[in-house]
């Protein structure tokens, strides 16, 4: 019992991640109108980021900074790709956005597979880990980066619906979502919320590329396309851009991963959660929270 | 309000648009004084809609000039000539369906936002209906329920010149004299008007000036009161 108790609570940690990754993902589908693939891999790149800094100048405080910053960069870097396909005339071509994304992914692993660290795996010096126990009680152990993944998850959570859902800005945002000509006619600025809206995305990639890294201590070249894939999946299976449904979709994808690990050896997690995510689909093909019909 | 002749407000010249190698508007040259109603009229595909699409900036014409308060206005953006004064209402109203009766009015008070409040209760003063109704989801309001919204949205901005695609369609006959009484009052206001319409009967009643546009060419204008009577017009618009 207390191993289940243990490892539920390491899925929440893992699962919060998710959660974040989808919302981000979520915001790009509904305001950008692009399916973002590369998103995770952009937040892997900025662990290589931060993992570089950390080298370079042993100093937290700038490789927090670093990472965020670079993370922003590279998002902005990419905009004007995707600016490029959605404002030619004619309706908004959402696949060919996924494409691009597929590229810049790609782009992304032979960088890190070729060009950093020899393309081996990187690992983080053990006191960023913050592997260091914060509470146990007999065999349940929280460590302070599990904990600090929860509670700013739950932040960063909070804030970007406060945002989403009380805000001017957000508003603007959720009008874009619904209807990007009727946005433009109503004299939102789309041209510049576009660009605001991947300097958040950055800003978000850049807190997890951190919390990431501090959770599992380690990455690869081969770890944005794990959890770009699970990300796409959670997406998928909540329902393309329900913000909600990717909240708890994602936790609990985190949660059933961890306990299949505990149960199952590790190589089967994946296999598992997709076949899982494969069952919701027949029976919900348009995912758990859309509405299952036409309209949208 | 009396409209001002002498002061012209909206200015179209030699205006060209095109869809690919469709003339949707060919020449097409209009006034509008300050405080006047002004009818477009036109069948099916005759290019009213493009007509006011271009002056809102959402489409960009390919020859002549759209003159908004003295400055050439035909290359900005509709943030930009939203901004500036003009406020365009489409055929579907243009009203967000999966946002709040009130996160619509804070959204066509986007450029405004500080103002909210006075404009708010301009707004609710004139439309009460919206205000039961302020936290309802709009795409759950009645047809003529969002066109009220509609209007309502188009007031919170810093219009002067409200244009209107079609106000007229799909609404029962009590609730077209409505509309246009709504029309009127709001040009009573203070409001310059640059209407659409079909309905050539209702809105001759209401309108000044009236362009007629045939295959996107302006082939008749004048007064209202001159031209309802002009034997083309009876021909093809009211069927005698
Ligand atoms: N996006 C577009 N691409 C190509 N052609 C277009 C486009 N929009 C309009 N047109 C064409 O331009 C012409 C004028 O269309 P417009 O919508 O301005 O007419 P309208 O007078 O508003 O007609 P209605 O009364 O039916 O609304 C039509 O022939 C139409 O087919
Ligand atoms: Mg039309």
């Amino acid at each position: 019992m207390k191993v289940i108790i243990a490892q539920i609570i390491n899925g929440i940690a893992l699962g919060s991640i998710y959660v974040l990754l989808v919302t981000g993902f979520n915001l790009m589908f509904l305001v950008g109108k692009i399916i973002h693939f590369a998103y995770p891999y952009i937040v892997v790149i900025s662990m290589y980021a931060c993992w570089g800094l950390l080298k370079l100048t042993n100093n937290p405080l700038i490789a927090v900074f670093g990472t965020i910053i670079s993370s922003i960069l590279l998002h902005i870097m990419v905009e004007p790709l995707f600016r490029h396909i959605n404002t030619r005339k004619g309706p908004i071509d959402i696949n060919s956005s996924f494409i691009v994304s597929l590229g810049i992914a790609l782009i992304l692993t032979e960088i890190m597979s070729h060009q950093l660290n020899y393309g081996f795996p990187i690992a983080f010096p053990l006191n960023w880990m913050s592997s260091s126990i914060f509470l146990e009680i007999n065999l349940i152990r929280i460590s302070t980066g599990q904990l600090y993944t929860l509670l700013v998850s739950i932040l960063i959570a909070l804030a970007l619906f406060i945002l989403i859902y009380q805000t001017q800005l957000g508003r603007a945002f959720r009008a874009i979502a619904e209807n990007i000509s009727k946005a433009r006619l109503q004299g939102i600025p789309i041209l510049r919320l576009n660009l605001l809206l991947y300097g958040i995305a950055g800003l978000l990639g850049g807190i997890i590329a951190l919390l990431f890294s501090m959770l599992i201590g380690s990455a690869s070249p081969w770890l944005g396309e794990y959890i770009a894939l699970k990300v796409l999946a959670v997406a998928i299976v909540a329902g393309l851009g329900n913000m909600k449904g990717g909240l708890i979709c994602g936790l609990v994808l985190g949660i059933v991963e961890s306990l299949i690990i505990h149960f199952l050896p590790g190589s089967w997690s994946n296999a598992l959660a997709f076949l899982m995510m494969l069952f919701v689909i027949l029976i919900r093909p348009r995912g758990i929270f859309n509405k299952n019909s036409i309209e949208s | 309000m009396a409209p001002n002749r002498e002061k012209i407000i909206l200015k179209i010249e030699n205006m060209t648009v095109r869809y690919g190698p469709i003339f949707a508007l060919k020449k097409v040259n209009l006034k509008i004084a300050q405080g006047e109603i002004v009818v477009l009229i036109g069948s099916n595909g005759a290019g009213k809609s493009t007509l006011l699409k271009s002056i809102i900036g959402l489409e960009k014409p390919t020859e002549g000039h759209i003159i908004y308060q003295e400055k050439e206005i035909s290359l900005w953006g509709p943030d930009h000539i939203t901004r500036f004064g003009i406020f365009l209402i489409p055929e579907d109203g243009g009203i967000f369906r999966t946002l709040t009766v009130e996160e619509n009015l804070q959204l066509g008070a986007y450029h405004f936002f500080s103002q909210y409040q006075e404009r708010i209760e301009v707004v609710i003063k004139l439309f009460p209906v919206l205000k039961e109704r302020l936290k309802q989801v709009a795409g759950t309001l009645s047809g003529g329920e969002q066109r009220v919204l509609a209007f309502g949205k188009a007031l919170m901005s810093n219009s002067r010149i409200l244009m209107l695609d079609e106000p007229s369609i799909g609404l029962s006959p009590k609730y077209i004299v409505q509309i246009f009484e709504t029309i009127q009052a709001l040009n009573q206001r203070g409001y310059t008007i640059l209407l659409a319409e079909q309905n050539v009967i209702q809105a001759s009643k209401y309108a000044n000036r009236i362009y007629v546009l045939e295959n996107g060419q302006i082939v008749l204008n004048g007064n209202a009161s001159d031209l309802r009577n002009h034997p083309r017009i009876k021909e093809a618009y009211f069927g005698s």
